[in-house]
């Protein structure tokens, strides 16, 4: 995979306690291992193995996945919005793929 | 599995006032032996109810390839009562584990929307810890159409 | 009974003479519309059947009619198990969403494959004797006498003893309510007891479509109803960069030019010629990506490659094929080539949506309501009881109409842009031709083997070209180490699909080479040019033996009785065994597909070496049991039509990524007058096993002639279309 990119939409401002809603889409091809090539030789598994979210540094939510999950990664969740700060956005997985993502939250 | 598989046919024969059909299910076999492995290692063996957990997902899409699912639980999300984890398995996937994701009263609320693949027609599965340890599921058939339109020629 | 079932069978009529001064006729449509009126009640006694008080009887279906007769054929075997009075025998159709609710009772919607009787003949005549059964029920409660002592026939229910009579009609709200017998009591007819079932019925379709009646998908008409045109990316693969509605937005009747997915744009007007014309306006750029590159001959060039490959997928092998061909007196090869062809349906692909927030709904010609009910879920995002399909009898299917819904989702994508107005997407002949999901190219080597004796000792089939399955389920791929069992139906020395020889030391492979191209289900699907590559072959190993085609055949057929039946039931009607009148000649094929047996003859002659004229066909068919002998008949003649107008005329050919043909003067079929009646031979020998109709008998119609053009011109044509060699039906 060349261009690697990641789609994250959080409110940018929330009332303290609010609950919201994160989603998160991350380019990838889940290669699932399963896959042939014409030629009947098996494609190596590529995946991302693990999604982690944390807030201000504390871990909100972790994923595994697994071949099961669909190309691109979609993953939709909720969190208390607590401080004014940074979530931070972690896949990582097969061949050494890591791609982290930052947003800000102002909470009033 | 099997035996809910067989629960959800007889049903369509009681609705029907008529005859339980044996098309549905699909042609591939369901594979229990790695599902029961899958959920032993999530449960460690504790008993899963069914109840508190809902699990959309369509009853019936075309290819498998990518299909939209969410999963809720009933819980007050607090330090005390709240779900740790909720976890998606599919019986004739070639890996029965879907998806597992880890939550706590951080998070508000249980309810949680992804993208999976479906390989057959087949029962998916959600499975929801809950802090107390107790296990709790709801089951959903989909018909992957295509599986049906390719039965004949293999 | 519930909310969708009562306003599927809600008929609306709409003047037609308002829109475009069109027949002014009132047309029956299917509606779901909560504008339309209620019906009358209606008791229904199951699943499968409805009865009303004057007798009418409602049999469900939900196979799809495209003409090839299942409606009439399951109603037949309903009616058969029912013992009710034919001449009051109506179908309808639910819908999926119903089925969702109650899951799943009527099984799979899907038509395709030549299943549609052959896979649900048992659970339908189940459903016709559980309504019977509680009918009689009803009437004995009714008459407070013991079930044993009444009997039904034709919609009528007898008490012997007293002599009493009730029709179907007046218990059948009595019997709805009663608990269903458990199937394990049911005791299914011995066909060859069979009153209904077995004859050659008069089709339940014919009338409306003689008077106008039956609508097709692209005669709907709705109220507010808006027309889209669409264009997706003409080189596959490739996705829509930008367009410049200015242009037509401006020009009549114009509603709106929106974005359909990521590769297709379409244009929303009044009517749909206005819609079509501003489309071919519309300025548009198409990122084509890598695929612009490929052409007929970059492809054929790929395949010529796989037929001489290392690596191959073995779908058949016995014996040591190797040592067979090292050893043989005399070695023959053959290579022959299959092209793309679309399915062609007479009725371009369609679709109607309407969408709201809270509802979306589709008309929809379809080979399988629940895949078009998938499709609907997805692209309009609702859950399955926000969303409904309406089916729509076909205008042709082939194929086309069941695995693949793309129509479907564009209209749905389209409709969600204009919410609560109706958008039919009616795609042009150009689009239906260009945007196929076509029967897969294949070439294909043959090698046989000839001892001293010209005994037959070895056969190497090597495939090369495309799998279907790795486009449409690579699923099942995984599971067989990347092979594609469908591709070789047809060579499978036992299954639904088989040749019918048994030949020592055989092998079938396949060197997967898939192009950019979709490929898709084609009527017959991969035994279509399997059956070419090896009845044509067969000819070609007896010619060069100096042996009968038929009798050389035969020497193989020992252990395919079934096989062997139909061929020589063709070959003793066609006069094998009789020299051929002057300037006639024959030939033969034979097959088993869909677990029917099948068998074809020809009479041909050649008029200045290219000009052929059939003048005679005879086919067998052997389908375990014949529902609608008269309705076989039938499509075993129209597979004739199928098969040879892709044998004469038909191949969609590839240039720039993008396949070259667009409309009929380019891709063509068989006209009436060169059609030679086919003389059928039904001959079912019952077992356990049904066989299908609709497809089996395409795949004979090509090597039977092909055959005897060989003994006419003394030539080998090995590839499809003949009109590349300049040969032309007369």
């Amino acid at each position: 995979m060349t261009a690697v990119s990641a789609r994250i939409h959080v409110p940018a401002t929330a009332r303290r306690g609010e609950i919201i809603e994160i989603s998160t889409l991350v380019r990838h091809p889940m290669e699932t291992g399963f896959r042939r090539t014409q030629l009947g030789e098996r494609i190596e598994r590529n995946i991302i193995t693990l999604f982690v979210c944390t807030y201000n540094g504390e871990e909100i939510l972790r994923a595994d996945y697994h071949p099961a999950t669909a190309a691109n990664p979609l993953l939709t969740f909720t969190t208390v919005a607590a401080d004014s700060g940074t979530l931070e956005f972690r896949w990582t997985g097969d061949n050494g793929f890591s791609v982290t993502e930052r947003t800000k939250i102002v909470v009033v | 599995m099997k035996p809910r598989r067989r629960e959800f046919l007889v049903a369509a024969g009681c609705l029907a006032g008529g005859i339980g059909l044996a098309t549905v299910a699909g042609r591939a076999h369901a594979n229990p032996a790695a599902l029961g492995t899958a959920l032993q290692k999530v449960t460690g063996g504790a008993s899963i109810r069914s109840g508190k957990v809902k699990l959309d997902i369509p009853p019936l899409v075309e290819n498998g390839n990518s299909v939209g699912l969410s999963v809720s639980v009933e819980s007050p999300m607090t330090a005390a009562d709240h779900v740790k984890a909720i976890h998606v398995l599919a019986e004739k996937n070639p890996l029965p584990n879907v998806i597992s994701i880890y939550l706590g009263p951080r998070s508000g609320r249980a309810r949680i929307t992804t993208r999976v693949r479906l390989a057959d027609s087949q029962q998916v599965m959600a499975v929801a810890e809950l802090s107390d340890g107790s296990f709790w599921s709801d089951t959903r058939d989909v018909v992957v159409t295509l599986a049906a339109c390719t039965e004949s020629v293999i | 009974m519930t909310e969708s079932l009562k306003m599927n069978r809600r008929t609306f009529l709409i003047s037609t003479t308002a829109v475009g001064g069109g027949l002014a006729l009132g047309l029956q449509l299917p509606f779901g519309l909560a504008e339309a009126e209620a019906a009358d009640a209606m008791p229904e006694v199951n699943a499968w059947v409805l009865i009303r008080p004057n007798d009418t009887v409602v049999v469900r279906v939900v196979r799809s009619e495209m003409g090839q007769g299942t409606i009439t054929g399951l109603a037949q075997l309903v009616a058969e198990e029912l013992e009710c009075d034919w001449s009051k025998v109506t179908t309808e159709y639910p819908t999926p969403g119903e089925s969702v609710k109650r899951k799943g009772v009527w099984g799979s919607f899907s038509t395709g494959g030549s299943r549609g009787i052959r896979t649900s003949h048992e659970y339908v005549r189940q459903g016709g004797a559980a309504a019977r059964m509680m009918l009689v029920q009803a009437a004995a409660n009714q008459w407070k006498v013991p079930v044993a002592e009444c009997s039904a026939a034709n919609s009528v229910i007898t008490h012997q003893p007293s002599g009493r009579t009730v029709t179907y009609g007046k218990v059948a709200k009595a019997a709805g309510k009663l608990t269903a017998p458990d199937p394990k009591r049911i005791t299914l007819k011995d066909p060859k007891d069979w009153k209904i079932a077995g004859k050659p019925m008069k089709r339940l379709d014919t009338l409306d479509k003689v008077i106008g009646k039956q609508v097709y998908g692209f005669d709907l008409k709705l109220p507010k109803m808006v027309n889209a045109a669409i264009m997706e990316c003409p080189v596959f693969g490739g996705k829509l960069k930008s367009y410049d509605d200015a242009k037509v937005l401006r020009m009549k009747g114009i509603k709106k030019v929106v974005k359909v997915g990521d590769t297709a744009v379409a244009v929303v007007a009044d009517t749909w010629w206005r819609a079509n014309t501003a489309l071919a306006a519309l300025p548009i750029e198409w990122d084509l990506g890598e695929n612009v590159k490929v052409s007929s001959t970059s492809i054929a060039e790929m395949l010529k490659e796989g037929l001489n490959a290392e690596q191959a997928f073995v779908g058949n092998k016995n014996g040591d094929i190797k040592t067979a061909l090292t050893g043989a007196a005399n070695k023959i090869e053959a290579v022959y080539s299959y092209p793309y062809q679309n399915h062609a349906c007479m009725e371009p692909m369609n679709a109607t949506a309407r969408y709201t927030p809270n509802r979306c709904e589709v008309w929809v010609p379809t080979q399988d309501g629940q895949s078009s009910f998938a499709a609907v879920l997805a692209a309009s995002g609702l859950p399955a009881d926000k969303c409904e399909v309406y089916k729509i009898n076909l205008g042709g299917g082939f194929g086309r109409r069941g695995a693949f819904q793309d129509y479907v989702t564009q209209a749905v994508l389209i409709a969600k842009q204009m919410p609560g107005i109706p958008v039919k997407l009616l795609w042009s002949r150009e689009e239906d031709m260009r945007q196929g999901r076509y029967h897969p190219v294949m070439q294909c080597k043959l090698t046989g083997a000839l001892d001293a004796d010209n005994n037959l000792t070895g056969l190497h089939m090597r495939l090369s070209g495309q799998s279907i399955l790795a486009s449409v389920r690579p699923h099942i791929l995984e599971k067989q180490k990347g092979r594609d069992p469908a591709a070789f139906m047809g060579v499978f020395d036992n299954g639904e699909h088989s040749y019918g020889y048994t030949i020592p030391n055989l092998l079938i492979d396949h060197a997967m080479r898939n192009p950019h191209v979709p490929p898709g289900f084609w009527r017959g699907v991969n035994i279509n040019q399997n059956a070419i590559f090896m009845e044509c072959f067969m000819d070609e190993l007896a010619h060069a033996a100096g042996q009968d085609p038929v009798a050389f055949r035969r020497k193989f057929m020992a252990k395919h009785p079934r096989n062997l039946g139909v061929l020589n039931a063709v070959a003793e009607r066609i006069g094998w065994d009789k020299p051929a009148p002057n300037g006639i000649h024959r030939g033969i094929a034979q097959m088993k597909a869909f677990n029917s047996f099948v068998a074809a003859a020809c009479e041909i002659s050649v008029e200045g070496g290219n000009k052929v004229k059939i003048h005679r066909i005879v086919a067998a068919t052997d389908p375990g049991y014949a529902v609608n002998p008269a309705q076989i008949e039938r499509q075993v003649a129209g597979s004739f039509v199928y098969g040879l107008s892709a044998l004469f005329m038909q191949e969609c050919t590839v240039k720039d990524g993008r396949i070259e043909q667009g409309n009929f003067h380019e891709y063509n079929s068989m006209r009436i007058a060169q059609m030679p009646k086919v003389e059928s031979i039904i001959m079912p020998t019952g077992g356990t096993i049904w066989g299908g109709i609709g497809e089996p008998t395409i795949c004979v119609a090509a090597p039977a002639v092909l055959n005897a053009l060989f003994r006419a011109t003394g030539k080998r044509f090995r590839s499809v279309p003949l009109k590349n060699h300049g040969i032309e039906l007369v």
